[in-house]
């Protein structure tokens, strides 16, 4: 019963800390350990075992693009941002790498559970967005598709409506997408005539 | 001109000094004690408001334990209480943590009953060094650097409370609470957990703290029919509860504690005489309970007891390092014997829940010692299956 209660999944999770030998870098695994995750810290450069980190903290004063082993803005997992100084180009570099959450330097007794919850919060809610977007796009690449198939099919139904219905059928029937059933039906007609099956019959 | 030595004189002209030598250390040791050094520690309760009771359970055992300390002949410490009386009011908790931490050497302060006046002094004790000794059952979520947590947290209290609830009376809960932090997450937690083992939560309200408005929560009470309610009221909200809950039960057997009991997580000994015969039937979880032979009246005095003899053992080997910060004192090897955990700085407690009978609590299920999991993200052990034996 105690699993919707507990979270397991901040218990034993791994964090990173990419900063530099300071106090901060106490502050901040002192708050971590308590809370019940496993820290590790590195500088310059993340190593190839921050790649499964659960979260990583960077620090936005010292910090540049190299020392990620992602490309700005993909990083796999929650960033949280160490704020010292906050000139503008500092913040902007930080939202550029993807930092959901942030805490300010000098980092004292909290702070850390929040951005902890805030950040993964937020990069939950941006990847489920952007799966989002991308089946967005790969719809609109695939509605050319659509408009060939109805085109081809006005060949033979006469009319755009009728066309457009007998598409709809098709993807009932075999229960895949009004573009997956335009491009497999596009698909049959380029093939050659004497291997097209007729009637369902091979 | 040869200089005769002081000592040798001494023996020649003291053929047996022995005697006396031993008399001049039994005398100094045994009768005087040995000088030892005083350490200024902080007394932060009110005397006054809302709480009063337990503010005074937990000076009771703080000042007791400060006189033990001071009569130990084996110690080589001593304390000097220094107190303030912020009288209940949340907004002199933080003014006179810094007074003490600013005017007087003390650096350990013992005190704060309410959550919200734990985090009123935490911003001052950061910026000073200071300690505070926490000596009652909070919420949890929290592992502040510069505070020691000697009560339970949701781990040892509202956890095992509920676990043992849901297959004794049911799993259909009524929340009440104190409008503030304690209330509102104890009732959060309540609810998570309830919804999680397939319960229903048939009612929640919370009362500002001090108000004896209880009428409507009985009548919600009343319509509802819950299988228990989990009290995290606060005091006079608190007793007025019971009392008109238990008239409630006087009257329609349907709310008879054995059939609907209150639960409590901060509900001890030093707050029974207030409720009076209301309180017969209540269920409460906590680290200790009076048994009638025991030392302490109540956890909350076994609790401020306990952090004075604690903070005296961490000092003994090293008075001179009072003034360090607590994560400091951790690291000593008197620190790492101390049971206080360097990650999160509270203690594994006994977990008990016991019913009142007769005006007193009588323990009806053992727990063992929990370790404090104050963000509860550790892995549960999985209570010892029960194997039946097979022949």
């Amino acid at each position: 019963m105690k699993r919707g209660v507990r979270i397991v999944d901040l218990g034993g999770a791994h964090a990173v800390i990419l900063h530099r030998p300071h106090p901060v870098v106490a502050a901040l695994s002192r708050q971590l350990l308590a809370v019940g995750l496993r820290v590790t810290t590195h500088w310059p450069g993340l190593e190839a075992e921050a790649l499964a980190a659960d979260f990583v903290f960077f620090d936005a004063d010292m910090g540049f693009d190299e020392q990620f082993p992602w490309q700005p803005g993909l990083a796999p997992m929650p960033l949280i941002a160490l704020i010292g100084s906050e000139a503008p180009g500092r913040i902007e570099w930080a939202l550029s790498m993807g930092a959901t959450a942030q805490i300010l330097k000098p980092v004292g007794d909290s702070g850390v559970y929040s951005a902890l919850l805030i950040a993964r919060n937020a990069f939950e809610a941006r990847r489920a967005l952007s799966a989002e977007v991308d089946d967005l796009k790969q719809k609109i690449g695939e509605r050319q598709t659509v408009v060939r198939a109805v085109v081809m099919l006005i060949e033979q139904t006469g009319t755009e409506a009728a066309a457009y219905s007998m598409l709809r059928r098709e993807a009932m029937n075999a229960r895949i997408s009004l573009e997956e059933a335009a491009a497999r039906m596009l698909a049959r007609a380029s093939r050659p005539r004497d291997r097209r099956p007729h009637g369902g019959a091979v | 001109m040869l200089r005769t030595n002081p000592a040798k004189r001494r023996v020649a002209s003291k053929p047996d000094p022995i005697p006396s030598l031993l008399e001049d250390f039994g005398r100094a040791f045994l009768f005087e004690g040995p000088v030892k050094t005083s350490v200024s520690v902080g007394i932060l309760y009110s005397r006054s408001g809302s709480y009063a009771r337990i503010s005074d359970a937990c000076r009771t055992g703080a000042l007791n334990a400060i006189v033990e300390i001071n009569a130990d002949p084996t110690r080589s410490i001593s304390f000097v209480a220094i107190e303030r009386d912020p009288a209940g009011d949340v907004d002199h908790y933080g003014p006179l943590c810094e007074e003490i931490l600013r005017d007087t050497p003390a650096r350990h302060i013992i005190g704060c009953v309410t959550s919200w006046s734990r985090k009123e002094v935490i911003p001052t004790l950061e910026k000073s060094g200071g300690t505070l000794w926490y000596t009652v059952p909070y919420e949890g979520f929290e592992a502040s650097d510069h505070v020691v947590y000697l009560h339970a947290c949701p781990n040892q209290h509202l956890l095992p409370l509920l676990d043992w609830t849901f297959p004794a009376y049911g799993r259909r809960g009524y929340l009440t609470g104190s409008n503030y932090i304690w209330g509102w997450e104890m009732n959060r937690l309540a609810r998570e957990i309830i919804h999680t083992a397939g319960g229903e939560v048939v009612g929640e309200r919370y009362l500002p703290i001090g108000s004896v408005d209880i009428d409507r929560m009985i009548e919600e009470v009343r319509a509802t029919e819950p299988d228990f309610i989990l009290n995290s009221l606060i005091g006079p909200s608190s007793y007025a509860f019971l009392k008109a809950y238990a008239a409630l039960g006087a009257k329609d057997p349907r709310f008879s504690p054995a059939r609907r009991p209150v639960l409590s997580c901060n509900l001890t000994e030093c707050e029974l005489a207030d409720i009076g015969e209301a309180a017969e039937g209540l269920i409460a979880a906590g680290p200790y309970f009076h048994d009638g032979t025991q030392t302490f009246a109540s956890s909350h005095e076994a609790a401020a007891n306990r952090a004075v003899h604690a903070l005296a053992d961490l000092l003994e080997p090293t008075p001179q390092d009072a003034g360090e910060p607590i994560a400091v004192l951790l690291k000593t090897s008197a620190g790492q014997q101390s049971g206080i955990d360097a990650k999160t700085h509270h203690i594994p407690q006994p977990v008990l829940i016991s019913i009142v009978q007769n005006g007193a609590f009588k323990v009806v299920h053992s727990g063992g010692l929990v370790a404090g999991d104050p963000y509860l993200t550790q892995p549960v052990l999985a209570p010892p299956r029960r194997l039946r034996v097979v022949s």
